[in-house]
């Protein structure tokens, strides 16, 4: 049997004595869109955090192709082909477009590779292109977006963490910003998008619900729309009109 | 005579300029302050100096005053990347006071312990470059100023080049604009510190080496007010700002200069309260210093 | 003196009380068995470790580092020797050298009104560098003609030191009880605010600038102290060792090792670095470390260094740490208090709070505005981004308003503007009277109380103590005459201490009083900052997500608390939630915000039905492509 990409078994995880996670289980496969829902506070930062090593879980495993990679420093995520476009678009706002595009192959020494990468974003992203050297903390909400997105598919990513996309966007660009990483995932990148925002089930192949640090639902096709519907309810605290 | 005096003082900023550059290369890489640089570089180079004279254990070689200049960049890059190791590393998530609080102990801990191990006599210092002075502009300047001069120079047109030509470079800036994001696009940040500190360390080493011997003799604690003076020069210039170091640097080195050279030699005081008003006066108008950038201040 | 006028103990001080006897009879009868010649360096000793405590006031408690306190030291010895050796009473000389070395302070730390962290830290060096190149070194500064001779009862010729230790003895046992007084009363809760939260410490009627001053003042009046005993000691000073960088840096390390706010862990760390090389006969040497005497200040030096790195709390953290230690086996472990807040009843407790209500204001307290605050094109701008645009709103009195909208939406940024903290155009009205324009400090005075979204409290201190710097505002005294005890302070703090244990109560926090606030759970921190901002006795309270962190019982049973607050205490409540079903079951109004406009008003139901909130809150998609209007209906998940 293969093992899926992503892998996360019963995770525990806090900070200090705070546990925030409790027995989180998740998987995302090859190519897949899988959305991590919750509202504010429901764990669902601490969860990439965690996957991403930038906090030590308290128990629990993390796999990427069933190798164990639990607790693994972020810095060797990249070499494995998993990037994370972190929660507020985790611009380097003193360093210029290119700067931050070149970034995103930092641990590749294939130069040829890093220019088709580089030619592929500014094909995706035209806008990068025309911005190049401009400083990251001058571009608007929309274009940072597009950068996150440009630089992390800049390694060759096979997996792509997207902690919160729609996070201070106006509802017109949260959507472009959707339409985006579904654009991505067309590449063939597996994607785990983490949101509030019930508008990322309609990328999703398969959805997880966070709540209080607990997955309490999960969804595969065609009921993940029927989710959106759930979802809305606990939100509003009744049915839709 | 002004000229002459102004030059004299850019000879001396310019030795001061190479701590500053090293403090600011540590405040960029690591956000914290050094204060320890002065006695990381007065260590090395008081090792190097007693290797000279009493030859080095077990080899029995007795180097020469510039391989003893050598040994003090060797030796001051080799404490800068312990320190980083075992004191620094620890406090990466602490307050940058903790940070500069530490640095001070390390450099109270090697001062005192270079009077313990060499006790309070000087050690002489020979020029590693020769005793010639050169006259430029009406300045006599011995060969260390001059060489002070170029070295710093050099040095900070390399760093330039690195941080901004380099993948490495790039890496470092990353780190400095933020740890995480750089951490998660791959970039090892712990070698970014330890880059920072063993360039910074060897950097001290090199000033100890050109600085120390425009004075002949090297005593503990001597390289403290002279690393007060670089540090000046990088707050005035801007922490974190290889360019804005070397400004203030030779700013510092000129008005020190220029005020010592005339007033009555009895009151060698009032290049100091100089130094004061032009720190105070530029931290006020401008906290981030001349070409600092807005998260300085 | 009642106990009353210190912070009130925790735990029965048993193990304290027999610590503190011995430390007594050692320092009473320990230079007994001395050499009169070795006492004099005990003395210096105490002046350093005055010092030090004056220089753990700044560090410990306001976060600012001076690297200039034995210049200050100098100071103080130079003054003193200045005004007594023209033959003023030695009294008047030390009361001369406290002020002038208090103002010299005063003088280093105004830099710290514009500058902050490391770069204060660089001004305070350069004073220290000049005061050793120069102050030092000037014949009006160190004039070697004046003798400070002490009354004969203290002459070192005639009596040896001794004498002079208990003198010194005294005076470090006053300037431990000062320090504890400042940090019973508003000067020292002030200091912590502006530590730990100075942007906002503000709201809680303190301001940064003075505040620091007052700091600096303190510490250097301290120094000025440590000073005038060298000076009591010495009768003229030549060697200016004592006050030179290096000195200064020695300062810091007894600061660091001895532990912050440990009078005692820095009078042991000053003893260990100034006493103890000159008690040891000189020529002791042990393998390793080679002739103790001048080894001590290397060791010293790595335990700052390792003290920094592995025990930030020094010594003095080590003596608490072994005092609880102890405690435990004396009385085997004792059931800590639950972390939670206890239930009460919510409509019997707020009854029991009315007296909250029952402050000194200057507004009449019910004059005949229906609308207690009102927005009028609300505008806040930060550099090129509009976070709040033209929001007008209106809260009547004894409403509950719910803010909501997407996170970034603007909620915390139209709080923000109300109480000051943030730059607006526009107008806020607060019963009738414009609040744009006037001071943050004045919010609480007239009556409006606010939490933040992420704590605006301070962790490091107790619940109790926070719930005492919230109410700041009512403590009228003087932050210095609270130090003495003067005035109406022992009253007001008297007061202050009964409203937030009423405050408490109310929240079912009494048992959780003297924990520290960041050892708590967040969701019980959140409940305490609520407490503190209703033991300010406000009309309006701004609550920003107050239930994040809470279980989804507590958060239900928050929502009864906001009825009986509003029902009971006559408050009127603005919240911001993100947790619909509590908005609607609590809430008579509703805004919702998007991207810094208001999108939408009305009754909680009804809001939340518009199309454009929904999709604002949740995604135009889940209209969009979600198929029939049946699939949305299906039953919630178990």
């Amino acid at each position: 049997m293969t093992s899926p990409l992503l892998e996360v078994e019963s995770l525990c995880s806090g900070y200090g004595a705070l546990q925030v996670l409790f027995d989180v289980s998740l998987t995302v496969g090859e190519g897949e869109i899988v959305a991590l829902m919750g509202s504010n506070g429901a764990g669902k930062t601490t969860t990439l955090r965690t996957v991403t090593g930038l906090i030590k879980p308290m128990s629990g495993h993390v796999r990427l192709d069933g190798a164990e990679v639990t607790g693994r420093p972020p810095e060797t995520l990249v070499p494995r082909g998993v990037v994370m476009v972190p929660e507020g678009r985790g611009m380097l706002r003193d360093l210029t477009v290119a700067e931050n595009l070149a970034l995103g192959a930092y641990v590749s020494r294939d130069k040829a590779a890093i220019a088709a990468s580089l030619d592929q974003a500014f094909t995706t992203f035209p806008i990068l292109a025309e911005r190049r050297s401009q400083k990251a903390g001058t571009l608007s909400g929309g274009q940072q977006q597009m950068l996150a997105l440009g630089r992390a598919i800049m390694s060759r990513p096979r997996l792509m963490l997207v902690d919160e996309a729609s996070l201070g966007l106006s509802p017109i660009m949260t959507e472009t910003a959707f339409n985006l990483i579904a654009e991505v995932n067309r590449t063939g990148v597996a994607v785990l998008i983490v949101e509030q925002n019930v508008l990322a089930l309609d990328l999703a192949d398969r959805a997880y619900v966070l709540e209080k640090g607990q997955i309490v639902a999960t969804a595969e096709g065609a009921d993940v729309r029927t989710m959106q519907g759930r979802l809305r309810e606990a939100y509003l605290g009744r049915a839709a009109p | 005579m002004l000229l002459s005096q102004v030059v004299t003082g850019l000879a001396v900023g310019a030795a001061y300029s190479l701590i500053a550059v090293a403090v600011v290369l540590i405040y960029s890489g690591t956000r914290t302050l050094s204060i320890a640089m002065g006695e990381i570089g007065a260590f090395g180079l008081f090792v190097g100096l007693r290797w000279r004279a009493d030859g080095i254990p077990v080899l029995g070689w007795k180097p020469s005053a510039l391989w003893a200049g050598v040994i003090a960049v060797v030796i001051g890059g080799l404490l800068g990347l312990l320190i980083e190791r075992v004191v620094m590393r620890p406090l990466v998530r602490r307050p940058p006071l903790d940070g500069l609080i530490a640095t001070l102990g390390v450099a109270l801990f090697l001062a005192l312990l270079e009077l313990k191990i060499y006790g309070e006599d000087p050690v002489p210092a020979p020029s590693p470059v020769g005793d010639r002075v050169i006259t430029i502009l009406g300045a006599p300047l011995p060969a260390t100023r001059v060489a002070a001069f170029v070295l710093a120079t050099l040095v900070a047109g390399a760093l330039f080049v690195f941080l901004t030509r380099t993948k490495f470079g790039l890496a470092t800036r990353a780190a400095t604009s933020d740890p995480t994001v750089a951490r998660l696009l791959g970039v090892k940040v712990n070698s970014v510190y330890r880059f920072a500190w063993g360039v910074g360390g060897a950097l001290s080493g090199l000033t100890a080496a050109v600085l120390v011997p425009a004075f002949g003799q090297l005593t503990p604690f001597a390289q403290t007010q002279f690393s007060l003076r670089a540090l000046a020069g990088a707050v005035i210039g801007g922490l974190d700002s290889i360019w804005g170091a070397i400004l203030g640097s030779l700013l510092v080195g000129v008005v020190e200069t220029v005020v010592q050279s005339n007033v009555s030699s009895s009151q060698n005081g009032y290049a100091s309260m100089a130094v004061l008003v032009l720190v105070l006066g530029t931290l006020l108008v401008r906290p981030r210093g001349i070409l600092g950038t807005a998260g300085v201040a | 003196m009642s106990p009353e006028l210190f912070a009130p103990r925790r735990r029965p001080p048993v193990v304290p009380a027999v610590f503190g006897l011995v430390l007594a009879v050692v320092v009473l009868l320990g230079p007994l068995l001395l050499q009169p010649g070795k006492v004099s360096t005990l003395v210096t000793a105490i002046a350093i470790a005055i010092t030090a405590l004056g220089l753990d006031l700044l560090v410990g408690k306001t976060g600012q580092l001076s690297l200039a306190h034995a210049a200050l030291l100098g100071v103080g010895t130079f003054s003193a020797i200045g005004l007594g050796g023209r033959g003023i009473p030695w009294p008047l000389a030390f009361v001369g050298a406290i002020a002038i070395t208090a103002a010299t302070s005063a003088l280093i730390g105004l830099p710290s009104l514009r500058i902050r962290g490391l770069q204060v830290a660089i001004t305070a060096l350069a004073f220290q560098v000049f005061a050793d190149s120069f102050l030092f070194q000037q014949n009006w500064v160190k004039d070697n003609t004046l003798t400070f001779t002490p009354p004969s009862f203290f002459d070192p010729a005639q009596h040896g030191f001794r004498r002079l230790y208990y003198f010194g003895i005294v005076l470090l046992v006053l300037t431990v009880l000062v320090l504890r007084r400042i940090d019973a009363t508003r000067a020292g809760r002030s200091f912590v605010a502006v530590r730990d939260v100075e942007a906002r410490a503000v709201a809680f009627g303190v301001t940064p600038g003075p505040t620091k001053l007052l700091a600096y003042a303190l510490s250097g009046a301290i120094a000025g102290l440590g000073g005038a005993l060298i000076a009591f000691k010495e009768g003229s000073v030549n060697d200016v060792g004592t006050f030179n960088l290096q000195a200064s840096l020695l300062l810091v390390a007894v600061v660091v090792v001895g532990g912050a706010g440990s009078p005692v862990g820095i009078c042991l760390a000053a003893f260990f670095v100034r006493a103890l090389p000159n008690l040891i006969p000189p020529g002791a040497s042990l393998p390793v470390i080679g002739e103790v005497a001048t080894s001590i200040p290397i060791l010293f030096a790595a335990f700052l260094v390792i003290n920094v790195v592995a025990n930030p709390e020094g010594t003095g953290g080590q003596l608490r740490s072994a005092r609880r230690r102890i405690e435990l086996l004396l009385s085997g472990p004792r059931a800590r208090p639950s972390p939670r807040p206890q239930a009460t009843d919510p409509v019997a407790s707020a009854v029991r709070a009315a007296d909250l209500r029952d402050v000194p204001r200057g507004l009449p307290s019910r004059l005949p505005v229906p609308a207690l605050l009102t927005g009028r094109d609300v505008t806040v701008q930060y550099g090129g981004v509009r976070a709040l645009s033209d929001v007008s709103l209106e809260v009547r009195r004894g409403e509950i308003v719910g803010l909501i909208g997407a996170n970034g939406a603007g909620k915390s940024t139209f709080f923000n503007a109300v109480s000051g903290l943030a730059p607006v155009q526009g107008s806020i009205r607060y019963r009738g009277q414009e609040l744009v324009g006037t001071d943050a400090a004045r919010r609480s005075r007239v009556g409006i109380a606010r939490t933040f979204q992420d704590m605006g409290l301070i962790r490091a201190d107790t619940v109790r103590q926070n719930l005492l710097l919230a109410q700041g505002w009512m403590a009228r005294y003087p932050q210095s005459a609270g130090i003495l005890a003067l005035g109406s302070s022992v009253r007001d703090e008297r007061e202050l201490r009964r409203r937030a244990d009423l405050a408490l109560e109310l929240f079912g926090l009494d048992h959780l009083a003297n924990e520290t606030l960041g050892g708590l759970p967040y969701g019980t921190m959140r409940i305490c900052e609520i407490a503190a901002a209703v033991s300010t006795g406000p009309d309006l309270l701004l609550l920003d997500e107050a239930t994040a962190g809470l279980t989804p019982e507590e958060a239900n049973a928050l929502g009864d608390r906001f009825l009986a607050l509003r029902s009971e205490l006559g408050l009127t409540l603005v919240v911001i939630e993100h947790h619909v079903p509590l908005i609607a079951r609590v809430c008579d109004y509703t805004y919702c915000l998007e991207s810094g406009q208001l999108i939408a008003e009305g009754t909680p139901d009804d809001v939340t039905a518009q199309p454009r909130v929904i999709e604002s809150f949740l995604g135009k998609g889940s209209l969009r492509e979600s198929g029939s209007a049946a699939s949305l209906r299906e039953p919630a998940p178990a």
